[in-house]
């Protein structure tokens, strides 16, 4: 069974573009707001004009990983690449806004299917002609790390050559209900796009329940506050940037916490 | 070369299966319903449809009163109810940090997510509205603690989700997985489509010339998974490969195509170390829309060649409607009931047949056959595709 290694990150918060951009401490940085919202990208062209935020967001992010690994849109296309999208929440935006536009009488035909949490991918499928291996899962950091351990799992059964695990969160729409949760408090929801490029390599990987949370997880938390589903992404750019062992990334979510352990 | 295994995986047991359908609520019930042409569409009667230009659907009447109290969630009622009927056919005997839950849908618990933003907000109904907690509802009244995840791959959900389930068992992260798929029919997804003007006032004909599109239903389906080598020998049949691919095309209507189908099957096969010669009968995800059952079609004359015309074909969506994240389970559970009881359902609402759907569709009556492998697909929004190649276990 052949390994994986890491060729690139992208990651876009509501504190801007890159790990660079995050502070030192999120719940300080935040002054207080429930949400930092993260600033729509502008992507140019008539197919966008009814893509969601949280689509372009995850367009970006994807964009942002294939400059890191110094790839192009040629290199990740066709059957060879596996897309692996994970999001808790970032529907919630979609959903709210066809409930809202139905109730008014408004609702366009294609309002609907961007409801649907496959809509985030599919732009991002389209958009750079993926068609390998495809999934959509729902739920927050531990699912990503599942997401990364199926990852590694498909290169290695020579499923794909390649995978983007990429993590989509979008809170500002939705805010009135997320503040319904006092375990929130304190913490700050910080809207991101997050993707890892993963590809053949020599570390063999797979998932394990586990107690704790590593610190690597903790720092990302730390630097740029709750992000859910893109937290282990965020962590494993903070670790490259920082050439430290991006593996150690842990998840959790509803109470079970995953981490990517050496197989 | 993507999609060509260099070993293929081994195969996963489907032990049994759990169902609550528009057309009966248990297996039993479902699968008679399935060989009598049985209709469970109907008014809708628990919302209201004054507004829409279509009213009907496979409304569940009455769903089983879940053992979990507090349970008020719909979607999760659905799921333990399936639980339920799971659970009166097979014991969960393992640990429980070793039994995993995982479960897709199109629309998770969105009727909760309606409410909280239309009525008072309460913490409980936001909570709910998160699409993924319907399956922690499952996994809690299972008292299952291992993996739980949700997959949204659109109507193809419940074809990835057994899919995912698989994995889990090949990577040890489980002994036992229960698995499939549900979704409600409620308001939301009601005016949705209705929006989308996919729904047809008339009845549903997969395949047939005068089909004018689908109408929507309710239900959930799970299957209980293990490893083949640690499974009893008593079992419905196996997973023997899946896969799931994107179209890369358009946000909500299919490749006209096929392409992405087509290399999903090719997948699932390869996976299953089965050439197309194998495959004994397909279960379409034939929702009676033009587009798809054209596009379908197409793939399996290219996938199976020469023998297209002579693999029998159905849909078993035209007495359920169509259950969204429930259809690719339900449909899988089917398959294996044909191979055990030697009968192939018939594809309901077929009737006159159509110049470019020109396949042997099991009209009018069940079939007697007795499928040994089958091959299940479905499609959804986003450009998802998903292909299962199941093996019955014949008595």
């Amino acid at each position: 069974m052949s390994g994986v290694r890491l060729a690139g990150v992208g990651v876009i918060t509501g504190w801007g573009r890159g790990v660079e951009a995050l502070p030192p401490d999120a719940p300080v940085a935040a002054g207080g707001r429930a949400v930092v919202a993260a600033t729509t990208p502008q992507l140019g062209g008539d197919r966008f004009r009814r893509a969601t935020r949280e689509c372009l967001l995850a367009v970006a992010a994807v964009q942002a990983t294939l400059d890191d690994a110094v790839l192009t849109r040629a290199a990740v296309s066709g059957p060879g690449t596996a897309l692996l999208c994970v999001t808790a929440a970032a529907y919630g935006s979609s959903n709210r806004a066809f409930i809202e536009a139905a109730d008014a009488g408004s609702a366009g035909a294609l309002h609907f299917p961007y409801t649907a949490p496959s809509a985030i991918p599919a732009e991002v499928t389209i958009e750079y002609g993926l068609r390998g291996p495809y999934v959509t899962l729902i739920g927050g950091a531990a699912v990503t790390i599942e997401a990364l351990g199926w990852a590694a799992r498909l290169i290695a059964d020579g499923a794909c050559e390649r995978a983007l695990v990429l993590a989509v969160e979008t809170f500002a729409e939705c805010a009135d209900l997320f503040a319904r949760d006092r375990r929130l408090l304190g913490r700050p929801l910080t809207e991101a796009a997050a993707c890892a490029l993963v590809v053949a390599g020599d570390r063999r990987l797979e998932v394990r329940a586990v107690d704790g949370g590593s610190e690597l997880a903790a720092r990302a938390r730390r630097r740029a506050g709750e992000t859910l589903a893109c937290g282990p992404l965020v962590a494993l750019a903070l670790a490259r940037a920082a050439g430290d062992d991006p593996w150690t990334v842990t998840g959790r979510w509803r109470g079970r916490t995953a981490a990517l352990v050496d197989a | 070369m993507p999609g060509v295994c260099p070993l293929p995986p081994e195969p996963v047991a489907i032990l049994a299966a759990g169902v609550v359908t528009p057309i009966g609520g248990d297996l039993d019930q479902f699968w008679t319903g399935l060989l009598t042409g049985a209709d469970g569409i109907s008014a809708i009667e628990r919302f209201s449809v004054s507004d829409l230009k279509v009213g009907r659907g496979g409304e569940i009447k009455k769903v089983p009163a879940p053992d979990e109290r507090g349970l008020r969630c719909r979607a999760s009622r659905l799921l333990c109810a399936a639980a339920a009927d799971l659970r009166a056919r097979a014991p969960l005997a393992a640990d429980p940090a070793r039994i995993g839950v995982v479960v897709g849908t199109a629309l998770g618990g969105v009727e909760e997510l309606e409410e909280a933003i239309t009525e008072t907000p309460t913490l409980s109904a936001a909570a709910a509205g998160l699409y993924d907690s319907p399956a922690h509802a499952l996994a809690r009244s299972l008292r299952a603690r291992g993996p739980v995840l949700t997959v949204s791959t659109a109507c193809a959900s419940g074809a990835t989700a057994l899919g995912l389930a698989a994995d889990l068992l090949r990577a040890g992260r489980a002994d036992l997985v229960v698995a499939g798929g549900y979704d409600v029919l409620c308001r939301f997804v009601m005016r949705g489509f209705d929006a989308l003007r996919s729904l047809t006032r008339e009845r549903i004909r997969p395949f047939d010339r005068r089909r004018s599109g689908l109408l929507l239903g309710e239900a959930a389906a799970l299957v209980l998974m293990a490893r083949d080598a640690d499974a009893p020998r008593w079992r419905l049949g196996r997973l023997l490969g899946h896969a799931s691919t994107s179209d890369a095309t358009h946000i909500a209507a299919p490749d006209p195509e096929g392409r992405g189908l087509e290399h999903a099957i090719r997948l699932a096969l390869a996976q299953a170390d089965r050439d197309v010669g194998a495959v004994d009968f397909v279960s379409a995800h034939g929702t009676g829309t033009a587009l798809n059952d054209r596009v379908e079609t197409a793939v399996f004359k290219r996938v199976l060649g020469p023998r297209a015309t002579a693999v029998p074909v159905n849909s078993i969506k035209a007495g359920m409607g169509h259950t969204m994240g429930a259809a690719a389970t339900l449909e899988a559970i089917m398959c294996l009931l044909a191979a055990r009881h030697g009968v192939i359902p018939h594809t309901l609402g077929f009737e006159e047949p159509d110049l470019d759907c020109d396949l042997d569709y099991v009209p009018h009556t069940p079939r007697v056959a007795r499928p040994r492998v089958s091959l299940s697909t479905s499609l959804g929004f986003g450009g998802c595709n998903a292909a299962l190649v199941l093996e019955g276990s014949v008595p």
